[in-house]
């Protein structure tokens, strides 16, 4: 007898053979990348957790009132005070004796911009916290605005490509690095596009004695302007490209990278995004943009040594091959 | 509803009652496409449903899967060409999988293991049926109908079962012990087994059709066809297939020092290989074809398996590609060599291809003895009127059923347009089919709809290259006499090259779809869903982002239009 027929949905979701710290039912847009990564870390991290989420897309889609997607202990900051408020969470849980972990989530607006004095202190009061910031590179939120974090040449409605210059004129801010000068335990970026190396990144994370980071590539469909579907396509290519490097940071030092077996040219990850869609445009502009995005994602492959010497079965390649039945992601 | 304090609490997990199914506008659905290497096989095999079960380590469950279609495989394993490898996905990925092997693996386990053919208990309503020819195809037959429970009544001329593959199949690609095992493992079944029975001779087709609700004929071409020259030709000619019925029979024919055989068939090719073992020093093969392999177009390739002229070359035997033969050298009636001229099949302005010769090309081989292996045809001795004046019995391409009759049907290298192993076990299995579908009053058999998956609808991303297994193959210096030329894979070897498959259209339990929704609307399931896999979706909640389907790495996930 088929499962359809001896079990009803609702029973089946309840009897997941693993954790589910966010379930069905939000509000993010299809294909959302935050909403898959914010349900792999809860995967990961749980069931013993408590999140502290600031103000943004997640906490938006997750919470609209009187209804919440989190199946574990939430609690809403204002934008800025995410790990200040996480912080407080740790503080009370240690008091009260509790083993419980906190995790503080934000978007890239949250981190890298607005919420970054309130990170700072936390990472430097030694919280043990583990701060995961959703990077969907822009204010989207709120209509996608330009953030510390968008990346040069990509249009947003701040950043508007047109007479006046290609997109964003800045570059993307190298929140790890400033996050490495915290030197603290342990610092990491991750994308939904290696789910094996994000668990493991966020177990780790959350066993390292002190505070630990994690910074995640999460594409968003409806401000990158791609279609949902290629979510995952599109967080790959930027792992591929270099653009976006998979790194490991313990007490401010590079310690891991995830190799790149064959670089792809930025050209394979751009051409799937609306927002840089001038970039392929008859514009003169266009052909240096593109030559200076391709610049930046050498440079990243030079400096975090990304190139793989040999095929390797965690390489940007190899990473995630699948087996029958699943065994991997148990 | 519970009351909350605006704006401080929400419950655990209560988004759950925002069903944000609809706002889906396309829908993923699980859809079993059918594996090219399925679509390929003539014998209609699924080697991805096969594999899959090998890949967990269900060699039985898999053998059985296999034998639902061919219950053949140690045979098949071994001879047929394997057109499913050249169609396999995994050939424009790094190298297709070695489905011949792991198929000869599992025949030859199952002949060690002695597992039964999963067969239905005899049905004493159903009528009786008559198969005539006990070579692959017939055999194939009486399999399939006796599996649904048939009577069946197996009848052949000969006092031993196997047609071409015990009388002409040589034993260094297909040993004795492997067909005997096999066919008498068939035979064991409960069919009605007629040798020395030929149709014809000791029955009529009119006493066929009247005790039998409906007969099928897989006489194969036993009878050589004549070579049709122009040019003197010595009486003492010997004729290619009969030379390796000799052998097969006697172990060893009279072995000239040269020799020329005229065709790129098997039988041209098995010959020179036989008479290299047999001390030849020059074996030279004269055929109007090209050596076959990658590019080269199916009328012009050898009719022989790439595998066998490879092998053939390797030991010695010299390809003369696109040559024909203009005449023969006699000195009396000894040859003393043959006049080539260069050859080609050109495609005629009618779209068929058409021999060519060029004037100005001509060469002389000093050869000993020239051999003629250029084909067979049916022998319809007694029962003539069925070929309607050719060559071959003509059928229903899908069915085999034999135009204008109620109970006849036939197949197998009878039917004239191919002649492969693999060929004549699907020809035997679809008329099965049909006649058990016109038995029952079911009507006709209808052809296989399921679409093909194309290596473009897989996600390469989750794969890893992996070199194919390769079975040890004899040294040419070391094929001697009946050594079988190649060996089988070891354990670990097969295991390996299981594990490589794609699965093709089919579900392989990789969690990604579980794994990579936004929306947790995939759930798991322990026991099989309906549609056979572990997985359902949850249309209350799926938004129709079509995530799961992009990175589906077997394709399994489609997305359909919401209306
Ligand atoms: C030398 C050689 C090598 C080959 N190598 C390969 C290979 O490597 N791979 C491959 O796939 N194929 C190979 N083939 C082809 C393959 O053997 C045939 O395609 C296959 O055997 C056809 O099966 P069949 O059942 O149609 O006919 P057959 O195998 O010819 O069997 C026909 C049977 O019917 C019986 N019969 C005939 N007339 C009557 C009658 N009037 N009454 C009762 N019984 C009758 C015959 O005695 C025989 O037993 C080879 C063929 C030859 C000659
Ligand atoms: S990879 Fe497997 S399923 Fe796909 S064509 Fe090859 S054998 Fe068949
Ligand atoms: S990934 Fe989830 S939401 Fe998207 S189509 Fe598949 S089941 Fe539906
Ligand atoms: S993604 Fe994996 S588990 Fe899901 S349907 Fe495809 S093959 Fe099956």
């Amino acid at each position: 007898m088929s499962a359809e027929h001896t079990i009803s949905l609702a029973d089946l979701r309840a009897k997941q053979p693993r954790f589910q710290g966010l379930t069905a039912g939000h509000r993010a847009c299809l294909g959302c990348g935050q909403a898959l990564a914010a349900r792999l870390v809860t995967e990961a991290a749980g069931p013993d957790v408590a999140v502290a989420n600031a103000t943004g897309c997640l906490e938006v889609f997750t919470t609209p009132y009187p209804e919440s997607s989190w199946r574990l202990p939430w609690l809403h900051s204002v934008f800025g005070n995410a790990g200040a408020v996480a912080a407080g969470m740790e503080a009370a849980y240690k008091k009260q004796g509790k083993s419980t972990k906190v995790i503080a989530m934000a978007g890239d607006g949250g981190t890298f911009d607005i919420g970054f004095q309130a990170l700072s202190g936390m990472l430097e009061r030694g919280h043990n916290v583990l701060y995961v910031c959703y990077d969907n590179e822009a204010y989207m939120n709120t209509g996608v605005q330009r953030s510390g974090s968008t990346p040069h040449a990509a249009t947003t409605t701040t950043s508007p490509a047109g007479a006046a210059r290609m997109g964003k004129r800045h570059m993307k801010k190298d929140i790890v690095t400033i996050i490495a000068a915290h030197r603290i335990p342990y610092a990491a970026t991750a994308s939904v596009a290696y789910v094996s190396d994000l668990r493991r990144k966020v177990r780790h994370a959350l066993e390292v004695d002190g505070p630990s980071f994690l910074h995640i590539h999460a594409p968003c469909p409806l401000g990158w302007g791609h279609e949902g579907a290629a979510t995952i396509e599109v967080a790959r290519l930027a792992v591929q490209t270099g653009l976006f490097p998979l790194i490991e940071l313990e007490r401010g030092e590079l310690t891991a990278v995830m190799p790149i077996r064959q670089p792809r040219p930025v050209r394979d990850y751009l051409a799937l995004q609306n927002r840089f869609r001038h970039l392929f445009s008859q514009d003169p502009r266009a052909q240096v943009e593109l030559e200076h995005l391709q610049a930046l994602a050498d440079h990243n492959i030079e400096v975090y040594g990304l190139l793989g010497e040999n095929a390797d079965a965690q390489d940007s390649e190899g990473a995630d091959t699948v087996q029958r039945g699943g065994v991997r992601w148990a | 509803m519970t009351k909350l304090t605006r704006g401080a609490i929400a419950l655990p997990g209560t988004s759950l009652a925002n069903r944000t199914g609809s706002w889906r506008v396309m829908r993923p659905l699980h859809q079993h496409r059918a594996a090219p290497c399925h679509t390929a096989c003539p014998a209609g095999e699924d080697a991805q449903d096969w594999i899959a079960r090998f890949d967990v380590g269900d060699w039985q469950g898999a053998w059985q899967a296999l034998v639902s279609a061919n219950p053949l495989p140690a045979i098949s394993g071994r001879v047929c060409p394997h057109p499913c490898e050249s169609a396999c996905n995994r050939g424009r990925y790094d190298q297709p999988i070695a489905i011949h092997s792991l198929e000869r693996y599992l025949g030859d386990m199952a002949l060690q293991q002695g597992w039964d053919y999963p067969v239905a208990p005899l049905d004493a309503a159903l009528p009786a049926v008559a198969v005539v020819g006990a070579g692959p195809a017939g055999l194939s037959a009486a399999y399939h109908l006796r599996r649904q429970g048939f009577k069946v009544s197996l009848i052949e001329a000969l006092p031993q079962a196997g047609g071409t593959l015990r009388s002409a199949l040589p034993y260094y690609r297909l040993p004795t012990e492997v067909l005997e095992g096999e066919i008498a493992h068939l035979l064991a079944l409960g069919l009605d087994w007629r040798p020395h029975t030929r149709l014809g001779r000791d029955v009529s087709l009119e006493e066929l059709e009247q005790d039998f609700a409906a007969v099928f004929l897989g006489p194969g071409n036993q009878k050589g066809r004549r070579w049709d020259v122009s040019f003197a030709v010595p009486d003492t000619l010997r004729v290619g297939l009969e030379l390796l019925h000799e052998w097969m029979r006697m172990g060893t024919v009279a072995t000239p020092r040269s020799v020329a055989i005229v065709g790129g068939g098997n039988t041209a090719v098995d010959l020179g290989r036989i008479l290299k073992r047999l001390g030849a020093a020059e074996v030279h093969l004269i055929t109007h074809e090209r050596i076959p392999g990658p590019g080269v177009a199916d009328f012009d390739a050898m009719p022989a398996a790439e595998r066998e002229v490879r092998q053939a070359i390797e030991e010695g035997v010299v390809v003369h590609e696109h040559r024909s033969v203009r005449r023969l050298l006699l000195k009396g009636n000894k040859v003393i060599g043959v006049e080539m001229v260069h050859a080609k099949k050109l495609v005629g302005a009618d779209g068929r291809p058409r021999l060519t010769t060029f004037e100005g090309t001509e060469s002389v081989l000093h050869v000993e003895e020239v051999i003629p292996a250029i084909g067979q045809q049916v022998d319809a001795e007694g029962f003539e009127p069925l070929l309607q004046g050719r060559p071959f019995i003509p059928v229903d391409a899908y069915s085999g059923a034999v135009p204008g009759s109620a109970k006849l049907f036939a197949g197998g290298d009878a039917r004239g347009d191919h002649g492969t192993v693999s060929a004549a076990v699907g020809d035997g299995r679809r008329a099965a089919l049909a006649i058990a579908r016109r038995l029952r009053g079911q009507g006709e058999l209808n052809p296989e709809t399921r679409a093909t998956i194309g290596f473009e609808q897989l996600n390469l991303n989750y794969y890893e290259h992996q070199p194919r297994q390769e079975a040890a193959v004899l040294p040419p210096a070391e094929r001697v006499c009946h050594q079988e030329v190649e060996s089988g894979l070891a354990p670990a070897q097969a295991a390996l090259e299981a594990r490589r498959c794609l699965s093709c259209g089919n579900c392989l339990a990789c969690d990604n779809c579980w794994t990579l929704c936004p929306d947790s609307s995939v759930l798991k399931t322990r026991e099989r869903a309906s549609d056979g896999s572990h997985y359902v979706f949850d249309y209350d909640y799926c938004k129709g982002c079509g995530l799961c389907a992009q990175e589906c790495p077997t394709g399994y996930i489609v997305m359909q239009p919401e209306y």
